[in-house]
């Protein structure tokens, strides 16, 4: 009972999370993005190529056409690379901070005692790079799942294994 | 005799005839279009290639369903008490899952499964996806003997051994409220214009549209139809039509309600909330305290001076998912038996403390987006296409007019409120609903900025909870950013006993 205290908390001095340093996705990630953006943009350049093959009206404005692909790639490669150099991850003693956005900067936060599991992801290119995804689950629907790409396996597992300790903790 | 599941497992080998089909249902899915077409021209295509092709394609789906059954594995770590799933054959995934985490493990057999004798295991945690985890093939023995295995921790929570088997017990107490057909009829005249307008006008269209197609038929003519009633007899008319609109608007309203919730009774049992309601099927629910979630009052004019409101209740629950999504409405209690149900919930009755306003820009983005926006395409659409379109712009200027009033109406009654152990939101237009959660019951928090609002100091916040979010945009960004490290605080420092 002596060791009991109840003080009351400056609520102030709270630690504040918009202070929090963020890591950053691993370089190789971006390496990632670019392939995946790559294939996508292939598959659509190779249906508008049969769409001009099997519709010869459209040939007419085939200069408009290529400068609005044009545009149109060059657009979701600044998105991209806004979204790339924009994600961040952090882990502080209590809770996992995500921050995500392209025009908006979203900053989600989940403390550990309100994780329900975790999953890793290794995709077919990621893995080839040596990447990883977390994706963390809770119990407040999908818009406050977070997942955390780039990250090396090594670390990613590490992670995992942090988190699966914090929850258990909680228990 | 006891199965080793520490070591990676894979399904019974049988299993591959399941992922075989799982696999084909999948593909037959989004190549259906394709699938569909090559139906319809069955006729102009080479048998033998069509023949080769389906053989080429079931044995890639074999394929794939042999590689499917060699990367799924699953093992419990006994160490960590963990669940591990391994699966996919180009993208890995592994999942880990808390033995203490999950609530149900269902042990199903579809026809398929029955032919061919194994059964399929499904755990499923608080988490926001249906199944967490899905062992498609595994033997009837296997199946119960995991599903123990698995379930070993559970007891432990107090919460989950207390299963919901008393869910239809008889009420031992009178009931302490019930909800007499004077609040239904109230109620009914005083809520859900909007929906019922909305199905009326379906019942019309449809209505109107079969009288056309009768015309078509030669019964009668539609020009004759619209000739037939002048200028100032329409105007009479459409008067008259809107009466009877509105009284047949509200007698629906009232008979659905009425049938809905006849002999509404709550009555307590040992710290839960029994309600029962309905007239031709009586329905029986069951509200836990420590489940609830998100508690919304809802109240519009006329129901202030008839002094009744609605509650909405929305519950964690393990059962179903259409379960899981549902509220519980309590209709047509008067301000007495609201604050009764709220201290009974919350133990106080939850007060409004702080409170935070949004920016006006929220309003003139509103407005922006719902009546700047579709007038520019409207009066596009009439210079470029079709001038006769712009013999509606009066309907235009009513549009403008009572949108912008139901924007500004939201606008003024979008509120904040935040006090030591609840956050309200206020929002509506007419409606106007008031949201209360607890900040110890919330996930995670979101807080969201656009970059040009930086230097404004402003940005939004969502709350998210296992009974929906709560949101609030464009208030003092330095405020929400104090609440929510406070909230974190609070969230962090309690015992997770949100369910």
């Amino acid at each position: 009972m002596e060791n009991f205290t109840n003080d009351t908390i400056d609520t102030t001095q709270l630690p504040k999370f918009e202070e929090v340093v963020f890591s950053a996705l691993h370089p190789n990630y971006w390496i990632v993005t670019l392939i995946n953006l790559f294939v996508m943009v292939f598959v659509l350049a190779t249906a508008l190529g049969f769409l001009l093959f099997f519709n010869e009206d459209l040939l007419e404005y085939k200069y408009k056409i290529i400068v609005a692909a044009a545009i149109f790639c060059f657009v979701i490669f600044v998105f991209s690379r806004i979204a790339f150099v924009k994600k961040g991850f952090a882990f502080r003693n209590h809770d996992v901070l995500f921050r995500s956005g392209v025009i908006a900067t979203n900053t989600i936060v989940i403390p550990y005692n309100r994780i329900q599991h975790v999953a890793l992801h290794i995709g077919l290119v990621s893995g080839y790079f040596g990447l990883a995804k977390i994706e963390i689950f809770t119990a407040g629907g999908s818009s406050s799942d977070i997942q955390i790409p780039g990250i090396e396996k090594e670390q990613a597992e590490n992670i995992k294994q942090l988190l699966m300790g914090k929850i258990q903790k909680q228990l | 005799m006891e199965t080793n599941f520490t070591k990676p497992q894979r399904q019974s080998p049988i299993g591959i005839v399941v992922m075989f089909f799982d696999t084909l249902q999948q593909y037959a899915r989004a190549l259906f279009p394709l699938i569909a077409i090559w139906i319809f021209k069955f006729d102009e295509i080479n048998k033998g290639w069509l023949a080769l092709g389906t053989l080429v394609v079931f044995a890639g789906i074999a394929v794939i369903a042999w590689l499917r059954y060699r990367n799924f594995t699953f093992f419990l770590d006994h160490q960590n008490e963990e669940f591990v799933i391994t699966e996919g054959i180009f993208n890995k995934t592994k999942t880990t899952i808390q033995l203490g985490k999950i609530q149900q493990v269902n042990v199903k057999q579809s026809l398929l499964q029955r032919i061919i004798g194994v059964h399929a295991l499904e755990v499923d945690t608080a988490g926001s996806q249906d199944n967490e985890v899905s062992i498609k093939a595994i033997g009837h023995h296997l199946a119960l003997e995991l599903k123990s295995r698995l379930l070993e921790n559970e007891r432990i929570l107090p919460n989950y051994s207390e299963s919901d088997q008393n869910e239809f017990a008889v009420p031992d107490e009178q009931p302490f409220l019930s909800i007499g057909i004077l609040s239904l009829l109230k109620v009914g005249i005083t809520s859900n214009y909007l929906r019922s307008f909305g199905l009326l006008l379906a019942f019309f269209v449809t209505v109107y549209d079969y009288a056309i197609r009768l015309s078509n038929n030669g019964i009668f003519n539609e020009d004759e139809l619209i000739n037939y009633f002048d200028a100032n007899f329409m105007m009479q008319f459409i008067g008259i039509l809107l009466v009877i609109l509105f009284l047949v608007i509200i007698t629906i309203n009232v008979v659905r309600i009425v049938v809905k919730y006849f002999n509404y009774q709550i009555s307590k049992q040992s710290g839960s909330l029994l309600l029962s309601f309905g007239l031709f099927n009586t329905k029986s629910t069951i509200i836990k305290p420590e489940k609830v979630q998100v508690v919304s009052v809802t109240q519009n004019f006329f129901q202030k001076k008839l002094d009744i409101l609605e509650l909405k209740i929305k519950q964690a629950s393990s059962g179903e998912k259409e379960e899981r999504k549902q509220a519980i409405d309590i209709p047509g209690c008067n301000n007495l038996e609201h604050n009764e149900i709220l201290k009974l919930l919350f133990g106080e009755i939850p007060e409004k403390g702080v409170m935070l306003k949004p920016n006006f820009r929220k309003l003139g983005f509103a407005v922006f987006l719902s009546i700047v926006l579709p007038l520019c395409v409207y009066y596009l659409v009439a210079f470029n296409v079709e001038l006769r379109f712009l013999d509606f712009q009066y309907l235009a200027l009513v549009y403008s007019v009572f949108a912008g009033l139901i924007l500004y109406f939201s606008f003024r009654n979008n509120r904040l409120f935040i006090n030591d152990r609840f956050i309200i939101k206020q929002s509506g237009a007419w409606d106007i609903e008031n949201e209360i959660i607890e900040p110890k019951r919330i996930q995670a928090i979101t807080t969201s900025q656009l970059f040009w609002h930086k230097s404004l100091n402003i940005g939004s916040v969502t709350l998210h909870t296992a009974g929906g979010n709560v949101a609030f945009q464009l208030g003092n960004f330095e405020k929400i950013k104090h609440y929510a490290n406070l909230w974190l605080y609070e969230m962090e420092t309690s015992d997770s006993n949100w369910m």
